[in-house]
């Protein structure tokens, strides 16, 4: 099975757990419709697209990636599966949701001071000095600029 | 109309300067795209008030159609998608030793096309606005419904993904408190998410972490740049003059693919590349460095950005992330945008208008000397850069709600966007479903209201009819034709 029936697949699962929920909503009347109605709609049209999209993989030739590109800016991406090159966003994953678990515990400086220090080196940095330095300032300008200039509450 | 000249205020220049400095920051950096940037600075921006806030998110958003062109011309890398075309000629143009006379027509082209379309936005705007407010929920339901079929139809990549994720955005959107009856859907008992998915933490997510984590799985870039002193940036009479005619095709044609929903400033781009190697008079020098295929393509994506603003002030619905970023901010700040936009908050409608005039003037002053200052930004290696973009990143979406339910949103959308894009799902379907959501379902419950219960009311009116057909032809027309591709390929 390809890459895009795997997403086929999870995409249907999503729209038919999304459906499973949704039945709690009640339809009520065309005239006065419940809350329950764009959802229905929302999850059999999805549905629909994961099945087409399930038997269309295995027929079709991979898309172009010129007009691939989205107006948000998005560079090309196509990373290579080659579990090396998966393994330094994975930890960095792992460790972003480390730190929004830790975030109301320990506060907003030393999380971040931890997770630029680990990203920083996760890219490639060398040695400590650096990341720590580079660690220090961010954190200490993010709290300077935003909680206190500008009154945005932080963790 | 005198509130045009709010945009002049100091305090208001001040927020134009900062947004145009940062949009070219972002354009010329590669990853971190206009609409991910405009996310990580709402919270900023609130603090400003609405118009300084949004003169300043504007600013971003023009500025980095400027911004994206120098590392294109410069380095051969594009700082962002709508600059891609800008490689072909651009670079070639630098090796050739004009990559001056190159990053001056392109932000001259730049700044006709950002002029011209402020000038037609200006004049089209408030009358749109004026149709709009005869417009009910059923023409609001068949304008939203047409503008997600166009945007999947025209995102690029597979059509059933871009689909698919249109409806996994709308799908988002009705997690919390539904439009109408105050029935609360979708929020597993978390308090966080009574009020809905906050679209800044999704958007950080998908456009700032997922770039992130994106970038890390890819071989760093070279990073040698070529030198520009300021005097070799005087293009030559002979280039000036080729420049004009693509220059003007571009800004027409780039203003009229804004209107439509998508990427419009990318497509823009492509489009006046195709016709100027159809129309120019040089056509046979496209593509080994002639300054055609810098001044089209450029004067394009930033009258595309004009364009694109028109459905969003007039009609209130965005259609493009940036756009919807923009949206997102004037909600924060208690505007509403839309038709009655116009007669609520005048200052803020001819403020923002009046500051794309201020910020296309300040763009062009900062650009052209300051343009080997920002060439050299983009060699700021990640592993310096990135981090702060990921704490930024969360102290954007915590502060949204001051919630940290919304950092799990931002994280989990980060996670999710970076394995979309290595399986070719583009985001901006899925964000623009998620702020389209909450206008297609209240606008179809209402219309059904009104209508008592007859689904004929949807197509009653003209113009609700009209859109209503369109989207119905827009969704099946490429299924169609590709049938009849295939049948003829097989009767021959």
């Amino acid at each position: 099975m390809g890459r895009d029936r795997w997403s086929a697949a999870g995409l249907a699962l999503l729209a038919v757990m999304y459906l499973l929920v949704a039945r709690r909503y009640p339809l009520d009347t065309l005239a006065t419709p419940g809350p329950g109605v764009v959802p229905l709609i929302t999850g059999v049209v999805l549905l629909a697209v994961a099945i087409s999209l399930f038997i269309v993989a295995g027929t079709e030739r991979p898309a172009r990636h010129v007009g691939g590109l989205s107006e948000t800016g998005a560079a090309p991406t196509r990373p290579t599966e080659s579990a090396r090159v998966l393994r330094s966003p994975l930890v960095l994953a792992a460790a972003l949701l480390l730190y929004t678990a830790l975030l109301p515990r320990l506060g907003f400086i030393a999380c971040s001071f931890v997770l630029v220090v680990l990203a920083s080196r996760l890219m490639g940095a060398r040695g400590w000095w650096r990341p720590v330095v580079l660690g220090l300032g961010i954190a200490a300008t993010a709290h300077l600029l935003f909680a206190r200039w500008l009154g945005v509450p932080l963790p | 109309m005198s509130e045009l000249f709010v945009a002049l205020t100091p305090a208001n220049l001040l927020a134009c300067f900062v947004g145009t400095v940062l949009g070219t920051i972002v354009g010329v950096l590669p990853g971190l795209g206009p609409a991910g940037a405009m996310a990580l600075v709402l919270p900023l921006t609130i603090k400003l008030g609405p118009t300084a806030g949004l003169i300043m998110l504007a600013g971003i958003y023009y500025g980095a159609m400027y911004g994206g062109s120098t590392t294109s011309i410069l380095v051969n890398v594009p700082g962002e998608a709508a600059s891609v075309v800008t490689t072909i000629d651009g670079y070639r143009l630098a090796r050739k030793g004009r990559a001056g006379a190159a990053l001056a027509i392109a932000a001259i082209a730049s700044f006709v096309a950002g002029t011209v379309s402020v000038v037609a936005l200006q004049v089209a705007a408030p009358l749109v606005a004026r149709a709009a407010l005869a417009f009910g929920p059923a023409e609001y339901f068949g304008f939203a419904l047409l503008g997600l079929v166009l945007l999947a139809n025209l995102t690029g990549g597979s059509r059933a993904k871009s689909l698919a994720m249109v409806l996994t955005g709308l799908m988002l959107s009705t997690v919390g408190m539904d439009p109408l009856g105050g029935t609360v859907r979708f929020t597993f008992d978390l308090a966080g998410a009574q009020a809905g998915l906050s679209f800044v933490a999704v958007t950080t997510g998908l456009f700032g972490v997922a770039e992130v984590l994106a970038s890390m799985a890819e071989p760093a870039a070279s990073s040698a740049v070529a030198r520009v002193r300021f005097r070799d940036l005087y293009p030559n009479r002979e280039e000036l003059r080729r420049s004009v005619p693509p220059m003007l095709r571009g800004t027409v044609l780039g203003f009229l693919v804004g209107l439509v929903p998508g990427p419009a400033a990318t497509i823009a781009s492509f489009v006046s590349y195709g016709i100027e190697k159809k129309v120019s008079r040089h056509r046979r020098e496209l593509g080994t460095g002639a300054i055609e295929g810098v001044a089209g393509p450029e004067a394009a994506n930033n009258a595309a950005a004009g364009g694109g603003m028109i459905p969003l002030l007039s009609l209130g619905l965005p259609f493009t992330p940036s756009t919807a970023v923009l949206l997102s901010g004037m909600l924060l700040m208690s505007v509403t945008p839309g038709p009655f936009l116009l007669r609520d908050h005048p200052s803020v409608f001819w403020g923002v208008i009046g500051s794309f005039y201020v910020g296309n003037v300040m763009l062009l002053l900062l650009n052209l000397p300051l343009v080997g200052v920002f060439a050299r930004v983009a060699t700021i290696p990640p592993k310096y850069l990135m981090p702060g973009v990921l704490v930024l990143c969360a102290v954007a979406a915590y502060s949204d709600n001051n919630n940290i339910f919304d950092v799990w949103v931002m994280v989990v959308a980060g996670i999710a966007g970076w394995a979309m894009r290595a399986l070719d799902f583009s985001p901006a379907p899925l964000v623009l479903g998620l702020v389209l959501g909450p206008v297609l379902e209240r606008s179809l419950l209402q219309a059904l209201t009104i209508a008592r219960g007859e689904i004929g009311g949807l197509w009653a009116s003209g113009p609700a009819s009209v859109m209503l057909a369109a989207a119905v032809v827009a969704f099946v027309a490429p299924g169609l034709m590709a049938l009849v591709r295939r049948s003829a390929t097989r009767t021959t």
